[in-house]
């Protein structure tokens, strides 16, 4: 009998769709080419596929495979993940989480969160940007200030907890990082005054592990950069993007969004750390190992939740562990990421707020390029030279691919009155938009920030980029165009028209011997292949 | 000491209406300040209108009542092109109201021009061959039905003199906020094919004309040698010079009424 139950749980499990994704796999994630196991492919944040199968070649040759529409209208901003013939993605507005058949575009299951009506997300449309992955399980973030556990098979909650109170205007957007038994989730909500905190929570149970506040409080390292009033308790500091980590050195990297008010900066005088910074995280204890700050006494609002991408190169004749971002501010920074030591900056989009970065990469900044009362004309825009959309980095090229927004924001100050779960922002902007704006795709030598070429785009774009083994580079236009370019000389080999501003992100996977690629468009998810 | 307390409740009664009297002309004050950081641009000084809707008027098309106009302040309306310049307070946006009702209870400025003479003006500059007034007339250029709501005197005044200096923008909700509309674009093919015509859509790979005939032309870019776009050009005609300065006024005039509030 024992003998038979054992036959019958291998028969089982060998047959499943659903295999299990444990964290073994989850660090291998780039060995499993045909799978997309966590948000941005592997924990080193490349957005790159290693497939081939759709190549410079045959890249003019891609059709629709099948389409996907959603059930309600919104912002998607939404990164698939795929599992061994599933897709799991995620719906505006009310944080849904579907799974669907990878081989049809038929529906799997599909599982909507309790959002009450009046939800607060202010600082962002109710988007989501996709589930995590563990053992049994898909995580999901909600609007609503959750982090909700389901049955990968069914939908059906495992556990619901509340990650923070939504009436003081936390929510969460972000997809979630899974690593060995731990969930990791940060908060947006610094337009409301929050203080900012990344959590880690048990995988099994939903209970909290650690946390760790992007704003110190008096006493701790980093306060004497909030003056001597009681800004730090309304200081902002989201951690709404995902993270990246390195297994080697046992570090998780977390980035950190702006202080608050936004564009006010009275009741805060300092750098205000550790807000628009990357902190080095002990993912065991939460404990902080370094810090670099990007930004210090913002007063623009340039979050620098930008994605971390994480490669090694030489720098200076020497084998670095590196990790680069395009920050919201118009730089392009690379530091050493086991010491947190700035190594290169160099612009990749037009900005008239510094004069430079100096040699601890620190900015230089200009005089009157504060936001006041009749507006001050300045580069980057409101929402940034880059933003939330993912860059992609490829091992073969070793570039960096980014989407720069030309835009310049009129940005004005105001006053700012802290009321919980309502707007603290103390001003804000107008963009300077239409014909004179832009964009381009800019594929960036990554250890220099050396622009080697550039794509020029219509208009800012909030576009992601996806890099392929087959030697191409998919992104798409506000206009509705997605694209693939050659990611080696960024010439453009197929386009289409998918009819909705391109603001999901892309991915590939493979099944049955075919390569895939799925973008969102407007509320549609489209799948190509050739 | 009781006859004390009578009478200062007495005085109280008399002080606090004209206490919230003075609270509310305060508020026009404060409202006019932000008016003139926030709104001046669009809305032009005293509210009389420019690039954006006059508000001198005793009624708002989008803002019947102080509630509605204080929704617009707060949030804007994105599909009208008018955006959030930035967040206000809630006393900001008291402020802001109580100053632009206070526009539409002064007499609005007399019209310089007549505006009857205006409308025949109107109609022997054949003006209806390329805008539509209510249902009629041609439809090259922008529709006119509701413009004296849409645009302020001076803004109308310029698009007659120079029209190419005020494209409009974000009237037609096709392209994204602040793209000019009505710009024309000249495209040179690859094989001598030349078009002149108004810019209808665009994105990345492609350019949607109309050209003066009211064809529309379908290009994809790369078959093109030359897109020429010309921001500061129109293809309506400058009447500088060939209207005198009354009958510039009197054609200001009409088309200041068109849109039915006064």
């Amino acid at each position: 009998m024992k003998r038979f139950l054992i036959l019958l749980f291998v028969a089982i499990a060998g047959t499943s769709a659903f295999a299990q994704v444990s964290y073994q796999r989850l660090l291998n994630a780039e060995k499993e080419p045909q799978n997309w196991l966590t948000y941005a492919g592997s924990y080193k944040s490349h957005r790159y596929s290693p497939l081939t199968l759709i190549n410079r070649q045959n890249a003019g040759q891609l059709k629709l495979a099948w389409a996907y529409q959603m059930q309600r209208s919104g912002v998607v901003e939404t990164s698939p993940i795929v599992v061994d013939g599933v897709m799991y993605l995620t719906e505006p507005p009310n944080s849904t989480v579907t799974a669907l058949d990878t081989r049809s575009g038929r529906t799997l299951w599909t599982y909507t969160p309790n959002i009450p009506p009046d939800v607060i997300v202010i600082g962002s449309p109710p988007v989501n940007r996709g589930v995590a992955i563990l053992d049994e399980s898909v995580f999901v973030g909600t609007v609503h200030g959750h982090l909700i556990a389901l049955d990968a098979k069914s939908g059906t909650v495992r556990w619901d907890t509340t990650v923070e109170d939504n009436k003081h205007g936390f929510y969460l957007t972000l997809s979630p990082l899974a690593l060995d038994g731990k969930i990791i989730v940060g908060v947006s909500g610094a337009e409301t005054g929050i203080r900012g905190f990344v959590d880690a929570y048990d995988a099994k149970t939903g209970k909290l592990v650690w946390r760790t506040y992007t704003v110190p409080a008096p006493g701790e390292p980093g306060s004497e950069t909030w003056g001597k009033g009681d800004g730090w308790k309304t200081g902002g500091g989201s951690t709404w993007l995902t993270g990246s980590y390195d297994p080697e050195l046992n570090l998780l990297y977390w980035a950190t969004g702006n202080p608050a008010p936004d564009w006010n900066a009275d009741n805060r005088p300092g750098d205000n750390l550790y807000t628009d910074s990357v902190l080095a995280l002990d993912p065991g204890t939460g404990k902080m190992k370094w810090h670099f700050q990007f930004t210090p006494e913002d007063v623009h609002d340039w979050d620098a939740n930008e994605t971390l991408v994480l490669f090694d190169a030489p720098v200076n004749g020497r084998e670095r562990k590196l990790i680069a971002q395009a920050n919201r501010n118009g730089f392009y920074y690379v530091l050493d990421r086991a010491t947190g030591e700035y190594l290169v900056s160099a612009p990749y989009a037009k900005q008239t707020w510094a004069d430079g970065i100096d040699a601890k990469g620190k900015p230089i900044r200009k005089k009157g390029i504060a936001p006041s009362l009749d507006g001050t004309l300045v580069f980057p825009n409101i929402q940034g030279a880059s933003n939330w959309f993912s860059p992609s980095y490829s091992p073969q090229t070793k570039l960096f691919y980014q989407a720069a927004r030309e835009m310049g924001t009129i940005y004005y100050k105001g006053d700012a009155v802290y009321k919980p779960g309502t707007a603290f922002t103390g001003g804000g902007g107008r963009a300077v938009n239409g014909d004179v704006a832009s964009g381009a795709i800019r594929a960036l030598d990554a250890t220099t920030g050396k622009m080697k070429w550039e794509f020029p785009l219509l208009s800012p774009g909030w576009t992601s980029l996806l890099s392929t083994g087959g030697g191409l580079l998919f992104g798409g236009t506000e206009e509705g165009n997605f694209f693939a370019l050659d990611a080696e000389s960024g010439k453009p080999l197929w386009d289409i028209q998918l009819g909705g501003a391109v603001r999901g992100i892309p991915i590939s996977y493979s099944v049955d011997g075919k390569q895939y690629i799925a973008i969102s468009a407007g509320v549609t998810l489209y799948v190509f292949t050739v | 000491m009781k006859q004390l307390i009578r009478f200062g409740v007495v005085l109280l009664a008399i002080v606090l209406p004209r206490v919230s009297g003075a609270q509310s002309a305060a508020d026009v004050q404060a409202g006019k300040v932000l008016f003139g950081h926030l709104c001046v641009t669009c809305h032009g000084f005293d509210g009389a209108g420019g690039a954006g809707p006059p508000l001198n008027r005793a009624k708002l098309v989008n803002a019947p009542d102080d509630a509605a106009l204080r929704t617009i302040i707060a949030d804007g309306i994105p599909s009208r092109g008018m955006p959030r310049v930035r967040r206000t307070l809630d006393s900001e946006q008291r402020q802001l109201v109580a100053y632009v009702r206070s526009l539409g209870r002064t007499a609005r400025p007399a019209s310089r021009g007549d505006a009857k003479k205006g409308t025949e003006l109107y109609a022997k500059l054949n003006c209806a061959a390329c805008h539509i007034v209510k249902g009629q007339g041609g439809t090259l250029g922008p529709e006119l039905t509701d413009i004296g709501v849409q645009r302020g005197p001076q803004y109308l005044r310029q698009a007659l003199l120079e029209p190419g200096a005020v494209l409009p923008n974000s009237t037609l909700r096709v392209q994204g906020p602040g793209y000019s509309e009505f710009l024309p674009v000249r495209v040179v093919m690859k094989d001598g094919a030349e078009v002149r015509g108004i810019r209808v859509n665009e994105d990345l790979f492609t350019i949607q004309l109309r050209d003066t005939s009211g064809k529309f032309h379908s290009i994809r870019k790369s078959n093109a040698e030359v897109i020429r776009k010309e921001p500061n050009a129109s293809l309506m005609p400058s009447f500088a010079g060939k209207m005198s300065e009354a009958e510039l006024d009197d054609l200001v005039a009409y088309l200041s009424n068109l849109g039915g509030l006064q």
